[in-house]
């Protein structure tokens, strides 16, 4: 692990499904699923992203296609060279009877959790949304690790809706002791209200922009707690989250300006 | 408690400016760690995105920055400073930086208007601007001393501290301008530089904005050098900022002429822990060595 600049050669690139690639490096680093790292296109620039599986000795970084950064990482190519600082911040607490609540491409961090979790011991089931069925990666994995429930927005896997649901149900079920999810934040929103409720634990993997990703340039802290995403977090609890009063509302872009 | 310009912060620790200080409660949270008192991120009329990433990174003994002075303007930060004042008694001090000499005034008019700060911090050396602002106004006594008369001008009943550089003409001769023009504290010193890291690989500089400013324990010694120096040249009170990250390097600062020290890189080393820690080894610093305040080591190394 380190904080300084180091950049390496990209060993591998795979193609998951609609705009969705894996990079995979040289691991020189232990990585608690949920932690980020920083990733450096040179020239370019340089943007946090979770890590989503470890194997023989290479770690594995899943992207969606979404800006002008994620564009130009997905036309780079293997033996190229990119910047990594991190891991960073904390991670996921493995637990027992856990549910892995994933949305769209916040199934990629969970991926590393559900792996970790099994080579633990620990019982886990997952619940995977996404638009189509093309968008829940990584899905014949999750399967084959324990029990898994699907929405999508067409219907075309799983159930036609949204993950949020129908998890009051499978916590009933599974007899669920243990919420971790990422993906969208309206998502955690939503989360957040019927577990509460509940009064089952949580763990949500956050996102917000970064600079310089060592908790000193403020700009991924949470109003009115004052939490830096990027040393208290990303994964935060639900203890964490009371006094978070922009969850779901705004983020700040660069400049510290508040925006939807 | 520590007396500086008619304040008194519960600590002498004050977060420097460009650390945690974008927020209301980014700065709430730092007073509720141990800080005396809080500089906001400095900023301008306009909203700024600053330098692309990679702009903040670790070396082995520092933190080269090229964030560019990005900041969400003047009317977003008067409202954070605003939330902060409910929220919290400790002293708040506004950074503020101009393009022009004359936007200095109008950002702490457009300020003032809004909310009173305890201490505005007139930023005149940021090193990392050059290719868009060119050479800092701190670099030139004539600039510095027509940037410290209007923010005086405008800045009306609050005071203002004027952040300097090791650079230019010497900051001895810098802080004397800036004391005849009205200044009613200095903070010594901003980042060194602008200093350069290359990736020996890609072999390209790792700051987009290809140099930047050093800060954290590689720039102490400047640090305590300048503040020294600028004590020989003024007699009003001075904010010692700059790699310090242990108790040792406070006291260091007050021994060399700070009353108040600030904050920053060493937020990244310690966490932000560090002012408590270091409110704690000071008090036990006094202890062992006899004395009972902190004004009586206050500049002695002068003697």
């Amino acid at each position: 692990m380190s904080d300084l600049m180091q950049t390496f050669p990209i060993r591998k690139i795979i193609e998951h499904g609609p705009g969705v690639k894996s990079f995979y490096f040289d691991q020189t680093f232990e990585v608690q699923a949920g932690q980020f790292i920083n990733l450096w296109i040179p020239g370019v620039d340089e943007k946090p992203f979770s890590v989503s599986h470890i194997q023989d000795g290479q770690i594995e970084i899943s992207v969606k296609a979404y800006g002008p950064f994620t564009h130009r990482l997905m036309q780079s190519q293997p033996g190229q060279l990119l910047g990594i600082r991190g891991p960073f911040g904390h991670g996921f607490t493995l637990k027992d009877r856990g549910l892995l609540i994933g949305g769209g491409i916040g199934i990629a961090p969970l991926r590393l959790l559900a792996r970790q979790l099994h080579e633990r011991g620990l019982h886990f089931v997952s619940l995977l949304g996404a638009v189509s069925r093309h968008e829940i990666i990584f899905a014949d994995e999750f399967e084959r690790l324990g029990t898994c429930y699907f929405t999508t927005d067409d219907g075309s896997k799983g159930k036609k809706g949204f993950v949020t649901e129908d998890v009051a149900a499978i916590i009933e079920t599974e007899q669920i002791k243990q919420v971790y999810a990422a993906g969208p934040e309206i998502m955690f929103v939503k989360l957040k209200a019927i577990l509460d409720t509940l009064h089952v634990p949580y763990e949500f993997c956050m996102e917000r922009y970064m600079k310089c990703g060592i908790g000193i340039c403020g700009q991924c802290v949470l109003d009115d707690s004052g939490i830096r995403v990027c040393v208290e977090g990303p994964v935060l609890n639900q203890d964490d989250l009371q006094d978070v009063t922009e969850l779901g509302m705004m983020h700040r872009n660069a400049s510290g300006k508040r925006s939807i | 408690m520590t007396r500086f310009l008619g304040l008194k912060p519960d600590s002498l620790l004050v977060l420097a400016s460009g650390i945690l200080g974008l927020t209301a409660s980014s700065l709430k949270r730092v007073i509720d760690f141990g800080a005396g008192a809080v500089t906001t991120k400095s900023f301008n009329l306009e909203v700024r995105k600053g330098h692309k990433a990679p702009s903040i990174i670790p070396f082995k003994n520092g933190v080269l920055n090229a964030v560019g002075l990005s900041n969400p303007g003047v009317q977003e930060m008067a409202l954070e400073i605003e939330k902060f004042k409910k929220r919290c008694d400790a002293p708040l001090f506004a950074s503020v930086f101009g393009r022009t000499i004359e936007e200095y005034g109008e950002v702490i008019q457009q300020l003032i208007d809004r909310v009173q700060p305890d201490l505005i911090e007139i930023n005149v050396s940021c090193p990392n601007v050059r290719s868009e602002f060119g050479t800092p106004f701190g670099d030139s006594l004539d600039d510095t001393a027509r940037v410290t008369e209007i923010a005086k001008k405008y800045a009306g009943k609050i005071p203002v501290s004027v952040k300097l550089g090791p650079h230019g003409p010497g900051i001895g001769r810098l802080a004397r301008v800036c004391e005849d023009n009205g200044a009613d504290a200095i903070t010594a010193i901003n980042t060194v530089g602008p200093g350069m890291l290359i990736d020996i690989n890609v072999m390209k500089p790792v700051l987009s904005n290809k140099t930047g400013g050093v800060s954290g324990p590689a720039i102490l010694p400047i640090a305590v050098k300048s503040v020294y120096e600028v004590f020989e040249h003024v007699s009003i009170p001075i904010i010692g900022t700059g790699g310090v990250t242990g108790t040792e390097d406070a006291i260091q600062m007050i021994l060399a002429g700070a009353t108040l020290i600030g904050i920053g890189t060493a937020v990244y080393y310690e966490g932000i822990e560090v002012f408590a820690k270091i409110n704690r080894g000071i008090t036990e610093y006094l202890q062992k060595h006899g004395r009972t305040s902190i004004e009586e080591i206050r500049g002695k190394a002068h003697e």
